[in-house]
């Protein structure tokens, strides 16, 4: 059935933007900001978080919240290893994380998180917030710019996607999220998961991207418009 | 949801008495149990030198509290801690960081590196998440391979290795400048690209001298004079730089 | 906005539920399933806040197993929902379930039957049970097409004709719905509307 699996995410540290992953034959993580209300904390935060080798975790909301959880979440299922002797699995990783998180509930903590890897069973993706929402799922798109990336995103994805189109359509879902939420920017990261575990496979400033799919000004939707 | 400030300011509205009459307890400001004493701390990472450098005015509102309170806390011989914000907390975290290094010198028996004391303070920021240190840090010191490493974080902990920073109230003012003058790509770009730029020390040196100067003559909470230290494998070099006392 | 219906028929109980989670104003997935089997015969629809529905169905469920294990005898219906009616009650002054729902099931003997319970843990056995907004408009249809001889067809028909209504009239209707029937022979999807 399913061969591998991408996630994506959105990088500018501290406060909202956007990271999505989708879940296809192989699967992949992108994204880039951190803001701390309009200031710019950081554009090199690291969204995607690599848990291990065969885990990531994607950050939105609560920068703090998300590197101390995950990295929490990684100690957990270290742990997990030394007990049982083999990795544990995306759905019982993202469970620990759903049930650390029930614990904090209504106390004030903001993470929206995906969690993306490679199991016995293939591919996995989950989506994991603060509210201890928890669900298994194909493609999903967090963070401030999420709206955004949804609308390239659903309509570019389909299961069966070559590896290469899918990195294509997180990279450009991510830009163009990144475009049109000023709260979104900074750098694309594209993971691509597959049984040997995560490769990071893109790392693109969005401001390059810009003009790479932009090349003339012209041909941009928001040339020419003035009214007078 | 997702977009709330990472921290929220642990206020409670009011104690004690004032809240029995609840005809004034509007009009009054509500308690807190933080200040902000200001300060700027700036921090600049080479390829063999490390540059930290903070000012020592203390202040309260409009009133000059000290000229000359030191906001660098020495962890070890290689390791600083540089801290704004309010200095009640300041004190609390650097009586804490130094418990906990003194037990780690005793376990392990060697100096903490700048990594692992990044961790430590990352954690430590963290643990009191429900009721945050109202601090503003950078921690610092040289990295294995003997190159200046910089790290930087947010009152509640989340922190990331940078090559140059700047907190406190003066981070408006400087660090626009020091991404003007030292930003480099993305440690995120592939493929990789270096993402710290390497300037002459003497270059860093007046770049952290010029920034304090300037922002000392804009923001009210940077002043009197600034202390700047240069990490090297050789050793530290410690410089005060005056600064205007208005 | 989640909807939940249930119908009591002769010999069977049916349950239908909205099948999307959302996160603020998006629709993050429309196979969602909110229809928890916990056992056999039994099954619990639920809805409400996402995180505290699971875990609270996750430990009724796993409760309920338990007791199954332990004594070698499982629960009926209505021990299930008094079981689940003290827990609600429980936690609501602690830490509340933000969780409305409906236990259905069928027991040798005493047959079908459906409990309709909010999140004040107040409960009661219903002929007809619904939740959410779009129980507003479907309640009144079924108070008028229910009858006690309802066929399994006819109540399907029901549930088809309430969930046409939702789709029609309520400004936040969920997309995709889905309906499970128990009877004497266990749980089955009846299909996806």
């Amino acid at each position: 059935m399913s061969r591998y699996a991408l996630a994506f995410v959105n990088i500018n540290m501290l406060g909202p933007a956007s990271s999505l992953c989708l879940l296809f034959k192989t699967w992949t993580a992108l994204s880039a900001r951190a803001s701390m209300g309009t200031y710019i904390s950081s554009q090199t935060v690291k969204k995607v978080i690599e848990i291990n080798p065969y885990l990531l975790g994607t950050m939105a909301g609560g920068a703090a919240d998300c590197q101390f959880w995950l990295r929490n979440l990684g100690m957990q299922c270290r742990l997990y290893e030394l007990k049982n002797g083999h990795r544990i699995t995306v759905k019982a990783a993202s469970k620990l994380l759903a049930n650390t998180l029930f614990g904090y509930k209504g106390m004030g903590l903001s993470m929206g998180t995906m969690i993306a890897g490679w199991d016995v069973g293939g591919p996995g993706l989950y989506y994991v917030d603060s509210d201890a929402q928890r669900t298994k799922g194909q493609i999903f798109s967090v963070g401030s710019g999420s709206l955004y990336a949804y609308g390239i995103l659903d309509d570019g994805y389909n299961f069966d996607m070559e590896v290469e189109d899918a990195i294509e359509l997180g990279q450009r879902s991510i830009y163009h999220a990144t475009y049109r939420d000023a709260v979104s920017g900074g750098t694309v990261s594209v993971y691509h998961v597959t049984k040997d575990g995560w490769k990071k496979v893109r790392g693109a400033d969005v401001g390059d991207l810009h003009y790479k799919y932009y090349p003339d000004a012209d041909q941009h939707p928001t040339y020419g418009a003035s009214p007078l | 949801m997702l977009a709330p400030p990472p921290f929220r300011l642990h206020t409670p509205a009011s104690v004690g008495p004032a809240n029995a009459s609840s005809d004034n307890t509007r009009s009054r400001p509500a308690w807190s149990p933080y200040d902000d004493n200001g300060g700027t701390c700036v921090a600049v990472a080479g390829s063999d030198y490390c540059i930290v450098a903070a000012s020592t005015r203390l202040s309260t509102g409009f009133s000059i509290l000290t000229r000359d309170c030191s906001k660098l806390f020495k962890i070890s011989e290689q390791v600083y801690i540089a801290s704004a914000g309010f200095q009640g907390d300041v004190r609390a975290l650097q009586k804490m960081l130094q418990t906990r290094n003194v037990m780690y010198e005793h376990i392990h028996r060697k100096p903490m590196s700048a990594s692992a004391l990044a961790q430590l303070l990352g954690n430590n920021l963290y643990y009191k998440r429900f009721f945050p240190y109202f601090t503003w840090n950078l921690c610092v010191g040289l990295d294995p391979e003997g190159k200046g490493s910089v790290y930087t974080y947010d009152p509640v902990g989340s922190f990331e290795r940078v090559g140059f920073s700047c907190q406190g109230s003066g981070k408006d003012l400087i660090q626009p400048v020091l991404d003007n003058q030292l930003k480099a790509a993305s440690p995120l770009v592939v493929p990789a690209k270096d993402w710290m730029s390497a300037l002459p020390l003497e270059q860093a040196q007046d770049l952290v001298r010029d920034a304090f100067v300037s922002a000392g003559e804009r923001d009210i909470y940077t002043g009197d004079s600034v202390e700047i230290l240069t990490i090297t494998k050789d050793g530290v070099n410690k410089e005060i730089l005056d600064l205007k006392k208005d | 906005m989640e909807y939940l219906m249930g119908i009591k028929g002769k010999d069977f109980v049916m349950v239908c539920s909205d099948t999307s989670a959302a996160q603020q104003i998006i629709t993050i997935k429309h196979d969602e399933d909110k229809i928890i089997p916990i056992d056999n015969h039994k099954l619990m629809a639920t809805s409400g806040e996402p995180g505290d529905r699971v875990m609270f169905s996750e430990f009724i469920m796993a409760n309920v197993r338990l007791y199954a294990l332990r004594f070698g005898a499982s629960l009926s219906t209505k021990a299930v929902a008094n079981f689940t009616r003290s827990e609600m009650a429980k936690a609501l002054r602690q830490k509340p379930y933000q969780t409305n729902l409906l236990i259905a099931g069928f027991d040798e003997g005493a047959g079908p039957s459906l409990y309709w319970m909010d999140y004040l843990a107040t409960m009661h056995s219903m002929n007809i049970a619904g939740t959410g907004y779009g129980s507003y408009f479907v309640l009144s249809m079924f108070d008028k097409l229910w009858h006690r001889d309802l066929s399994q067809d006819e109540a399907f028909e029901m549930m088809k004709k309430g969930v046409v209504e939702v789709k029609a009239r309520l400004v936040v209707a969920p997309s995709a719905f889905q309906v499970k029937v128990i009877d004497k022979d266990g749980t089955r999807l009846l299909g996806k509307l």
